[in-house]
């Protein structure tokens, strides 16, 4: 006798199974973190990535097991009923404290008359007294027996239910006279059952498979079934759990799904090439069937849920799925939990027993919150991030983040926005850089000689003379400048080149310094910054080689100074323009790999390129492009400087770089690079709030830049940042008038139609209805045009243009602590306000008291629920609520 | 880190989908149960259902929300080969503060299940489009957006493979365009992403792109939220996850009135099969700039691209939410292990024996699935 293992989960306690084969073992499911791993508990096996099963007990003293079923009642809980191969049925527990036994079950036997194996074994779970049970054929007895197992022993009988342990073991045939118990009911004479199971919507019924029929008896009348179907079929037979009609069988090939509404044949047929071994419903989900084939590692499953959900002209369709719970092992037997979801033990022909949840399909969305939502089979799970570490925020936290703190609705104070961006380099350098043309253009120093050209031009378009008045560039003129600060007499000077355009290119770099005082104050500001090696950098520039190792030295001695730069500093000290000389050696060598800093880099790189070529220093990426340029600026040439300028611009715009607005402005090529740069972090707040600062220009009729402004208010809706926009809206209105949004909203007068807000403004700007001091408030009762009376308000019955009264007695006792402001807009309360649906309004003070008490119209007769049709009205709801 | 939380559902069958509302503040399931729930966003940040009902004769497939200049509506399309477009009675409510949803159409062109239901954006106006088993996109239009029971169906697309679902592209300079995924089984059929647009001057839809590489079938497809940027992503569900860009081609003046459609600078930017078995479901978030992704592994993985346009996973959750907590924690593990992995090493078990290696992920040597094959023409 092969021994075939198989496990079965408890019906009524949650983390509990059985395993059987040739002994009994009760099993306990534990959670475990993974963590714990390693402090085991003893003999526990690990069965999924989370949880043990523990032994409990083990059982051993039955043997030839053929099938097992589990009590489904609670006490006691652990008993199951052990189906034997010479048939009888045991009923045993596991030798634990805790198991009631109020009917005293633990022990009991059953068997028919004469020992043949049983087949399947099913308890009722209407009547948890019932016990069906399924024999092979012997002569013309009866192989379906349905026990009563609280029935009390009847003497004189040939069923015996307290068997001594001699005639439990294989005899064959005995009569005794013992105290037994009868069945309650004996069917299929001269048949062998292999499969049988009760219906679940109606306790007497029990579906039988039978030599070449599935049958339907009802326990009560069970001469005759009640239904039948011929096939071949017969086996695993087992019920639907959330489908009463809907059952399954299988024989070594196929798989039949039947309904016992229409019983003549299958709804659906699936052959299967290898050989079934047993078949099972999904108990949580509707339509799941689970197939097991021999020596296989797959567990397959068929989803015909949608196969009878439309009409008869449609193809059923099903789904197949297979799971593998142990790798390569083949799958012995499974088992799926009563009452989780989708959970199944699976137990491989070697006992190793996994713990498998199968996943439904996972339907999930993001909330523009950057909440996630996913569904997991019935279950739904909401989950959010939190505690996301600085700078790994996606683009999204970051934008709603600086929004929320008005990043870029600064009208004077750009540089602000500086404090808002963390350490992105790029973003810092492009609001100094707004900051600083802005600055240049109040100073008077920035002036365009061209109409319409656009403010914020770049250092391209003054190279290319775009902005001067006659289109063309005036050629440089270069004087070989002196060294300072150390004996500079024998050293190569470098051409120092100047012209108007150079001028301004340095003043939106920052470098432009008219007298060394100018200078020194920008070195300064960088050595109180931390920034000693960009400090020393600007003074090596501009030939303060003195000034650089000042500099320097102070960087190194400094509290937390770093001591490499005394080093620097003596390196650059021994700077000589001899081109044999060792030091040159060791810098091209050694240093200029070994030093980190880009500044320090280009330093050595100036003095070695024997004022000639700048290659280096140019192109030095990692130094900041305003220093670069400004370099460019003052030591090339002008062919070379157009070329140069022209080369790092493509640069810029190609990598998306915002440093680069320096160079293109917010022009044509401007739009490109911040395109680019949207293109790479989805920053479209960035992009619209510095093009905003740029118009009104030619930009704003960019498409691309319609696109950044749009979506980025689109954003601010979907977040609710309302006031936000509004902002934004009115700061972009602020720059382009063009963009002003017109009147929206009109009010005219019933009776000639004419507009009455237009011509109360003519009269006195801003009121028009009600408010303001009362000494020069025209009349505004009746319709300017018309003079007929305008609508009154439901509640106060007083015509539009009032005031309120409540509201305006309440605003002069606020207005006499500030006498001479002059109040010019009415108090919101003293406004009319009506509904859209019903027309019906008033004073917006009345209006507003009125709906806290009641839901409808004030109006006699009016049903219109008003308020609550405004959207508005449930956020003013909650807050009151919450407020009192 | 990631906090979850569980919402009580209380549907009794599975979740098909969950959308949310242009604000994220509502919220829409729907379930093979038929029925379509509602809910909101409390300020205690709670999900309370406002509204349950039963919404068609099938299972539900899809629930998707209109722009809410639009009102408050959705549209749901089920297995019972219809979709249908509810809204919401404002205004009225029960006592329990259950909101009453009222369905203003019902949409039965199609003559097999309806797979997929979407909105278009905003600018086009109120349309749907909604694609069947058949293979067929119906693109509806409501021309005044007053009467939500008025839809005229304006064009059948005829895909020629069955659709499992649907995107547009919400891009507001671009033509009207929509891509359509097949879950048709057969690889050699050829691409399974159609990407259509509307031609202006030939008012047609036509298709313009076929991704030949996508050649599995596909189970669900979502184009990025557009954001200003010059290209379009697209998010394919397969048997992997794919992100495809889409630039499109600087179109010369006079080429426009003549050859009538755009072309594309295709490039696949991303592909990913850490889901090991068939990816289901796709969402991004709110910038396009992280891609979510459900598989039959169980997990939910998040995706998000550098600087350098380079894709990484950046976190993987489990499905039932059980390991999202622990997020944190278990890195912080993995780290202690591996600076003491020798001894782990030392002392490690036989494969397949218990205990085995901490840390494991669902997929190593655990219980994977897989879909064999779609018997029947529809996944689900």
């Amino acid at each position: 006798m092969s021994l075939k293992l198989d496990l079965l989960w408890s019906p009524n306690r949650e983390e509990e199974f059985v395993t059987f084969g040739q002994e009994l073992t009760l099993f306990q499911v534990v959670k475990t973190d993974s963590s714990l791993g390693s402090a085991q508990v003893s003999g526990a096996t690990r069965i999924s990535d989370s949880t043990l099963a523990i032994p409990l007990s083990v059982n051993s003293e039955i043997q030839y097991v053929k099938c097992v079923a589990w009590y489904p009642g609670h006490d006691p809980h652990q008993l199951i009923a052990v189906g034997q191969a010479n048939g009888r049925i045991i009923l045993v527990s596991f030798g634990q404290g805790g198991n009631k036994d109020p009917n005293d079950l633990v022990g009991k036997e059953f068997g028919p008359r004469h020992a043949r194996q049983c087949n399947s074994l099913v308890w009722n779970t209407h009547d948890n007294n019932l016990l069906a049970q399924g024999l092979d054929k012997y002569r013309q007895d009866a192989s379906l027996l349905v026990w009563d197992v609280n029935a009390k022993p009847a003497y004189g009988s040939s069923y015996d239910s307290t068997a001594t342990p001699d005639s439990k073991r294989g005899s064959t045939f005995y009569v005794d006279t013992t105290p037994s118990i009868r069945p309650v009911a004996e069917i299929g004479a001269a048949e062998s059952v292999y499969s049988l199971c009760w219906s679940i919507n109606q306790p007497k019924i029990l579906l039988t498979g039978m030599n070449k029929y599935l049958r339907v008896y009802d326990i009560r009348e069970s001469t005759h079934p009640q239904n039948a179907a011929l096939t071949k079929n017969v086996f695993g037979l087992c019920v639907d759990p959330h489908s009463a009609d809907r059952v399954a069988s299988f024989s070594e090939g196929q798989i039949s799904v039947w309904d016992l509404r229409n019983f003549d044949k299958p709804v659906l047929t699936f052959t299967e090439n290898r050989q079934i071994m047993k078949l099972s419903w999904c108990s949580t989900r509707s339509g799941l069937l689970t197939s097991l084939m021999r020596d296989w590692s797959m567990v397959k499953l068929y989803d015909i849920q949608h196969t009878t959900g439309g009409s008869d002209e449609m193809e059923p369709v099903i789904i197949e799925r297979l799971i593998q719970p142990a790798g390569q092992h083949s799958v012995g037997s499974f088992t799926w939990h009563p009452t989780q979801e989708n959970r199944m033990l699976t137990i491989s022909s070697d006992g190793q027993i996994r713990d498998v949840t199968v996943f439904e399909r996972i339907a999930l969305a993001w909330s523009p919150s950057q909440m996630l939502a996913w569904s997991c089979g019935k279950k739904l799970i909401q989950c959010s991030r939190v505690q996301v570490p600085p700078g790994e925020e996606d683009v999204a936290e970051k934008m709603k983040y600086r929004a929320m703190r008005g990043y870029g609705l600064q009208t004077e104070q750009v540089w602000q926005n500086t404090e808002l961006v963390g350490n992105d380099r790029q973003l810092k350098s492009m609001w100094s850089w707004i900051d600083t043309v802005r600055s240049l253009w109040q100073e008077g120093k920035l002036k365009t000689m061209i109409k319409n050209a656009p403010k914020y031009y770049g250092i391209k378009s003054i190279l290319r003379g775009e902005v001067s008045q006659n289109g063309v560039t005036n050629f440089s003129e270069y004087s070989y400048a002196p060294w300072e600060g150390v004996d500079g007499k024998n050293r190569l000077q470098p051409k120092l080149y100047k012209s108007d355009e150079r001028k301004k290119c340095l003043q939106l770099c920052c470098w432009d310094f008219d007298s060394e005082a100018e200078l020194n104050t920008v070195i300064d500001r960088l050595e109180s910054d931390g920034e000693y090696e960009r400090a020393a950098l600007v003074a090596l520039f501009n030939l303060k080689i003195k000034r650089a190792l000042d500099v320097l030295n102070k960087g190194a001695s400094g509290t937390g100074g770093d001591v490499n730069l005394s080093i620097v500093a003596m390196a650059l000290s021994g700077f000589s323009d001899d081109k044999n000389t060792l030091w040159r050696d060791m810098w091209s060598n050694a240093l200029s790999t070994s030093l980190k800093n880009a500044n320090l880099r280009s330093m050595f790189a100036f003095l070695t390129s024997g004022m000639e070529n700048f290659d280096a220093v140019l192109n030095e990426e990692d130094m900041c492009v305003q220093d670069r340029v400004a370099f460019a600026c003052m030591y090339l040439c002008d062919s070379k400087l157009m070329e140069y300028i022209d080369t790092l611009t493509a640069e810029m715009i190609n990598g998306g770089v915002l440093e680069g607005i320096l160079l293109t402005g917010f022009g044509r090529d401007g739009v490109d690079l911040l395109q680019k740069y949207v293109d790479n972090t989805g920053d479209v707040q960035t992009a619209s709030l510095a093009v905003v600062q740029a118009l009104p220009g030619e930009i704003s009729k960019d498409i691309r830049v319609q696109t950044w402004i749009e979506s980025y208010r689109s954003l601010l809706d979907r977040w609710g940042m309302w006031y936000q926009r509004a902002e934004f809206d009115v700061r972009r209105a602020s720059c382009d008038a063009s963009i002003r949004p017109p009147t929206q909203v009109f009010a005219s007068c019933n009776f000639c139609g004419k507009s009455i807000s237009s011509s109360a403004n003519r009269r006195n700007q801003f009121l028009s209805y009600g408010g303001g001091p009362a000494a020069n408030k025209p009349k505004v009762t009746a319709c300017p045009g018309c003079r007929k009376p305008l609508p009154r308000c439901a509640l106060c019955l007083i015509h539009m243009g009032t005031s309120s009264g409540t509201a305006s007695f309440r605003h002069k006792s606020e207005r006499t602590g500030s006498h001479n402001s002059n109040v010019i807009l009415a108090p919101f309360s003293d406004w009319f306000t009506w509904c859209q649906s019903c027309r019906h309004g008033g004073h917006s003070q009345h209006i507003a008291d009125w709906f806290r008490d009641h839901s409808e119209c004030p109006v006699t007769g009016c049903t219109c629920k008003c308020m609550t049709l405004d959207s508005m009205y449930q956020a003013v709801h909650s807050e009151e609520h919450g407020a009192t | 880190m990631f906090v979850a939380r569980s919402i009580p559902a209380d549907h009794k069958d599975l979740i098909h989908d969950v959308a949310f509302d242009f604000h994220g503040r509502r919220m829409a399931t729907c379930s093979s149960d038929q029925n379509v729930k509602v809910w909101d966003l409390g300020e205690d940040g709670h999900w309370t259902c406002t509204a349950n009902w039963k919404t068609h004769s099938g299972s539900v497939w899809k629930v998707t929300w209109a722009h809410p200049e639009f009102g408050q509506v959705i549209a749901t399309c089920s297995f019972d080969r219809t979709a249908a477009v509810w809204e919401e009675l404002v205004g009225e409510s029960t006592e329990h503060g259950q909101k009453n949803w009222v369905k203003r159409t019902s949409l039965v062109d199609s003559r097999t299940s309806v797979t997929d239901v979407q909105f278009a954006p905003k600018h086009l106006g109120l349309q749907l489009a909604t694609c069947s088993a058949d293979g067929i996109v119906r693109i509806y239009e409501a021309p005044d957006v007053m009467n939500l029971s008025q839809w005229s169906l304006q064009h059948e697309i005829s895909c020629k493979l069955s659709c499992s679902c649907i995107s547009w592209n919400p891009s507001r300079v671009h033509q009207p365009m929509i891509a359509v995924g097949s879950d048709d089984a057969n690889p050699s059929g050829g691409g399974k992403v159609q990407i259509y647009e509307y031609n202006d001057n030939s008012r047609k839809w036509s298709k313009v792109e076929t991704i030949t590489v996508v050649t599995e079938s596909v189970k669900d497809i979502q184009f990025a939220p557009n954001l200003g940027r010059s290209y379009h992503l697209l998010g394919i569900a397969s048997k992997d996850v794919r992100i495809i860009s889409l630039k499109p081609l600087r179109r010369d003046q006079s080429s426009t009135q003549t050859s009538g459609h755009s072309k594309f600078d295709l490039r696949q930017v991303a592909q990913f099969d850490e889901h090991n078995a068939q990816v289901w479901r796709l969402s991004w978030n709110v910038t396009g700039t992280v891609l979510a992704s459900s598989g039959d592994d169980g997990c939910v993985r998040l995706w998000k691209a550098n600087y350098l346009d380079n894709w990484k996973c950046i976190s993987v959750l489990k499905g039932d939410g059980s390991n999202v907590k622990l997020q944190e924690s278990s890195q912080v593990q993995q780290q202690q292990q591996t600076l003491s992995g020798g001894a782990m090493n030392g002392t490690s078990s036989p494969p397949g024996q218990a205990p085995l290696p901490l840390n494991i992920k669902r997929n190593s040597g655990w219980a994977y699935f897989n879909t064999k094959k779609d018997q029947g023409k529809h996944y689900y």
